[in-house]
């Protein structure tokens, strides 16, 4: 079976290199007006064609991916932070074909494709290991309620693809009223987000080529039902040069890094979670590295991100791209509201005795849910369609985003099993 | 205010109508208005809309607005995160909440407890905005569905000119008609047909529509989420909920406070991932990841005796079952779920044997069981009498004896026993199974104190493990929750609206013919591109060639 497995991990690169290659044939695709090409009607045909071949070769190199490691692991890859974001990435292009084909706009290529590489790189941050399950995920409703949650969540990546193109469309760049400015500096901010996700992956795989590691040893101090504190002393490896140690800790091992040899900053007190210093660490090194990033981004265009690709979107009709938003979102949310709340309380009521418990990851989606029925109901309302629509597809991704990720990073609860 | 409501054609119009009910003109634009329509509700007066409101109309009128709904669930999603900055009280079994938030997490922590945030969820700010939310799906939904019902059962085929001009597809254009305009229409109903179109006709004009079930997706999804919401309210009438966290030691049947059932743990076992089984990360570091653990249970129903504790229940088996996490035991409904357990060893029961010290004959042996033990025991020429058992054995401020726990963590056992060579009333023995308990509280000494010279000549000992029963203990949640059933329908129905109203859309064109002019108008609740396409494709089969694009009559894009 480990060749089976090898095998999967081979197609799932594949995809990842066809993925990287559809983006750069549809970037070529929609740029090619630009190119003052003598028939620029011709070129977007002709390449329209070559960039979704290659966008599906790839999402079938990813489901191929996915079917070998469920034969090889012997479940459903979907119970751990690797399996299930991989899974995700694959319905983000899955949702995409399906929107795709509905509305055949190549621009679409350009934003929701790279939304898929980049939550496939971020996958691959966590460990690849198949590894076993524990009783509570050993159930059919594991399956079905991941998967389900997973394809709604997708249409919702693709809503806040075509909601951020909108707006990069819309946004006068150009402009200095108060209006424009504002808008100009938040799209600047969600582009700055995306590359601070991007400088997370980069810095890891970074570290992880240059084999580095620092290892701390913390004592950890907790109360138990009798009000006696005990204390343990716990190792806590650091793959990520660190700045922040945890709190209370000594230094075990440290790889110098840029001529820095210890830690800069001790975590506070209050972060005495589990590898709480560790967690903090990465988020400072995410931040750092997207700042570097696009610093340099800023340095080759030498203006704002937003008005460097502005340009590249003239042409495409707004209100295509806010039906195609709006679309996505329709038709994920009845797909999220049965995996994400309906199957996740069938599950619950099965292996935890409550179909609804408060943990912090319930509530979460049941916060998702209630933003995207805010969502649909202002939609109705006049004045809410175009700008505005757009910034809550991309706010409601957010809450996606944190949904998935924020939760187990910064509260642990019972979904814990999936830790980053 | 008086507000004339009689349209042109004739038709009498309740209050608060935007469209004529009868041929659609809209009554309130300026003659010479030109942007796309509010086609919300087909224009109908919704009940909300009425002249001279009362307090119970304001009540209704405040609930009804959308506005105000999407203020509800806005404030409800802000609400729902502060409940998520730290652990719920709920979620911790052991501690005291009043000093668990200040001592884990400072001052922060004690103005998070001090507000009632610890227990968000079920405080009174936050179901009273779940119970407005349900009235706000029970009032905007009525207020709606009945004049739009009405309004979508009597539809004029024959629109007024004004009201297909302001649709938001349209088209309009002189036509070289072959035939009569008549003949025209008549041939679009085919191309129509084949689109699912539901057509008719009359004379020179045409109305086709399709899919209007879909209409009633939202009311249907808010049904559902009523009956969802209620069944969880319904938890609240006595007998519907029960919820118990239960240990069971192997071994042992014990009874299910509330109810008329024991439960008994016949066997617990666990199987831990062997070594090599884990990733090789987590391998050699002596990891218990369990793989599987299951009790299995056994449920009785008492028939006879229950009530009364001088007597021994009678139990008739009702049901077994292997429970597992995530396969609970299910007997109509009385529910028993692996939560949890204890691998560590605990005493259940010894089979000592009774000796003289100075021969070393053996005169018998007895089961003791550490619950339910029994009162009496002959052993040989001897009987034993139980005086006194402490499962958890300490003593009190005072010297007496005690038990500090029901747990059978330090137990001890007062025997009076009478027989052979004997004093008449017996001698007293203070017996501790455990060796650890033996030692702890001086076996030897206390019985010497008991009943002298008793305790050098005779006594009472384990003679090896193989006489001593252990066992693991299985936490098991008991739960009675009668309103299950009602919160899965209520979910089903939930999901069906949203199916309905999500992946259908309802489309209508209307048509008409002045002389050789087409009037087209085309609208739809959802997705304009699919409904530009359809009239696209009609007036391509007509021998029309259009852009969808082009039919786009401007406004929003709802």
């Amino acid at each position: 079976m480990k060749s089976l497995l090898d095998f999967s991990g081979d197609a799932f690169l594949a995809a990842f290199f066809l993925y990287c290659l559809a983006f750069v044939f549809y970037v070529i695709a929609i740029s090619g007006k630009m190119w003052k090409k003598s028939d620029p009607a011709a070129h977007l045909k002709r390449w329209k064609v070559i960039s979704f071949t290659t966008s599906t070769l790839g999402t079938i190199a990813q489901i191929t991916y996915f079917f070998t490691r469920w034969i090889g692991g012997g479940h459903i890859p979907t119970s751990n932070m690797y399996e299930f974001m991989s899974f995700l990435s694959m319905m983000i292009m899955v949702a995409f074909t399906i929107v795709y084909l509905i509305y055949r706009t190549a621009v679409l290529g350009v934003f929701a494709v790279p939304v898929a590489i980049i939550v496939m790189a971020y996958a691959s941050v966590f460990p690849q290991e198949v590894q076993p399950l524990i009783p509570a995920l050993n159930s059919i409703w594991l399956k079905i309620h991941v998967t389900t949650a997973a394809t709604g969540e997708a249409f919702f990546a693709v809503g806040f693809a075509a909601g951020l193109m909108y707006l990069l469309r819309t946004v006068d760049f150009a402009s200095k009223t108060k209006k424009a400015v504002r808008a100009q500096r938040w799209v600047e901010i969600t582009l700055l987000s995306v590359l601070i996700i991007i400088g997370f992956i980069a810095s890891v795989f970074t570290f992880r080529a240059m084999g580095y590691e620092a290892v701390f040893k913390q004592t950890i101090v907790t109360v138990d039902s009798q009000q006696q504190e005990s204390s343990k002393i716990e190792e806590v490896k650091y793959k990520l040069p660190a700045i922040v140690a945890p709190y209370d800790s000594e230094t075990v091992k440290f790889d110098s890094f840029l001529g820095m040899s210890k830690p800069l900053f001790e975590a506070p007190s209050w972060m005495n979670g589990a590898n709480a210093g560790r967690k903090l660490n990465t988020v400072v090194w995410a931040v750092i590295s997207g700042l570097i990033l696009y610093g340099l981004l800023r340095l080759i265009v030498r203006k704002s991100l937003g008005a460097a690709i502005h340009p590249a979107m003239d042409g495409i009709d707004p209100e295509d791209l806010d039906e195609i938003s709006y679309r996505a979102i329709a038709i994920g949310f009845p797909l999220f509201t049965l995996g994400a709340l309906i199957f996740a309380m069938i599950w619950a009521q099965i292996a935890w005795s409550r179909f609804w418990g408060w943990d912090p990851k319930e509530v979460w989606a049941l916060i998702t849910w209630l933003f995207y029925s805010a969502y649909l109901h202002l939609r109705l309302s006049r004045g809410w369609q175009g700008t505005k629509s757009s910034w809550l597809a991309v706010i409601g991704f957010l809450v996606v985003m944190f949904t998935l990720v924020g939760v187990n990073l910064v509260i642990a609860g019972l979904h814990s099993y999936a830790g980053v | 205010m008086f507000q004339n409501t009689k349209c042109e054609c004739g038709h009498q119009n309740h209050v608060g109508t935007v469209l004529c009910e009868y041929c659609g003109k809209p009554l309130n634009d300026a003659e010479d208005a030109n942007e796309p329509l509010e086609m919300r509700y087909d224009g109908v007066a919704r009940k909300s809309q009425k002249a001279n409101p009362s307090l119970i109309d304001k009540v209704w009128n405040f609930f009804s607005s959308v506005k105000i709904a999407v203020y509800l669930i806005i404030t409800t999603l802000l609400g729902a995160t502060l409940g998520t900055i730290f652990p719920q009280e709920s979620t911790f079994i052991n501690g005291d909440p009043s000093t668990y938030y200040e001592k884990t997490y400072g001052t922060i922590g004690k103005i998070y407890y001090t507000l009632g945030l610890s227990h968000t969820y079920t405080s009174w700010w936050f179901v009273t905005l779940l119970v407005m939310i349900g009235t706000s799906l029970v009032i905007c939904s009525l207020d709606r569905v009945l004049p739009l019902y009405r309004a979508l059962s009597k539809q004029q085929i024959r629109k007024h000119m004004r009201f297909l001009t302001r649709q938001k597809v349209v088209y309009q254009q002189e036509i070289a008609l072959t035939g009569s305009a008549e003949e025209w229409v008549a041939q679009a109903v085919k191309p129509l047909r084949r689109r699912h179109y539901r057509v008719h006709t009359d004379g020179s004009a045409l109305l086709a529509e399709k899919y209007r079930f879909s209409r009633w997706g939202p009311y249907i999804n808010h049904i559902g989420l009523i009956i969802f919401l209620l069944a969880v309210l319904a938890r609240g009438i006595p007998g519907w909920y029960m919820d118990q966290y239960i240990a069971f030691p192997e071994g042992e049947v014990k009874r299910i406070p509330d109810t008329n059932y024991y439960l008994k743990n016949e066997k617990f076992t666990v199987k831990y991932y062997k070594d090599s089984e884990l990733p090789k990360e987590m391998q050699g570091e002596n990891r218990l990841i369990a793989e599987l653990y299951e009790t299995n249970a056994v449920l009785y129903e008492c028939v006879e005796q229950c009530d009364d504790p001088s007597k021994k229940p009678v139990l008739k088996e009702v049901t077994r079952h292997n429970i597992e996490v995530n396969k609970p035991l299910d007997y109509n409904g009385f529910m028993a779920y692996q939560t949890d357990y204890d691998p560590t060893l605990r005493l259940r029961s010894v089979k000592p044997e009774f000796r003289n010290k100075e021969t070393g004959e053996v005169y018998g042996e007895f089961q003791l069981e550490m619950r339910d033990s029994a009162l009496s025991y002959d052993v040989g020429p001897y009987h034993l009498e139980l005086k006194e058992k402490y499962l958890d054995f300490g003593l009190n401020e005072e010297g007496q004896p005690v038990t500090k726990s029901q747990e059978p963590n330090a137990p001890a056992f007062l025997f009076l026993i009478t027989g052979p060579d004997l004093a008449k009333e017996g001698e007293l023995y203070f017996y501790f199974p455990l060796q650890i308990d033996k030692e702890r509280f001086d076996q030897e000494a206390l019985n010497a104190k008991l009943s002298g010279d008793f305790a050098k000549k005779f006594e009472i000992k384990v003679n090896g493990m193989k006489n001593v029963g252990l066992s693991t203990t299985s936490f098991l949640t008991i739960r009675v929750d009668s309103a299950m059933p009602f919160i899965w329908v209520g979910a089903a129905i939930s999901m069906l609206g949203l199916v309905m109203g999500f992946y259908w859309n309802h489309r209508r064109i209307w048509l008409r013919f002045d002389g050789k002019q087409l009037t087209l108008g085309g609208h739809t609740n959802k997705n304009w591109y699919g409904m530009r396409s359809d009239v696209a494709n009609l007036l391509k089969q007509m021998n029309i060639e259009v852009d969808a694009k082009s039919l786009d009559n401007g406004g929003e894009n709802r």
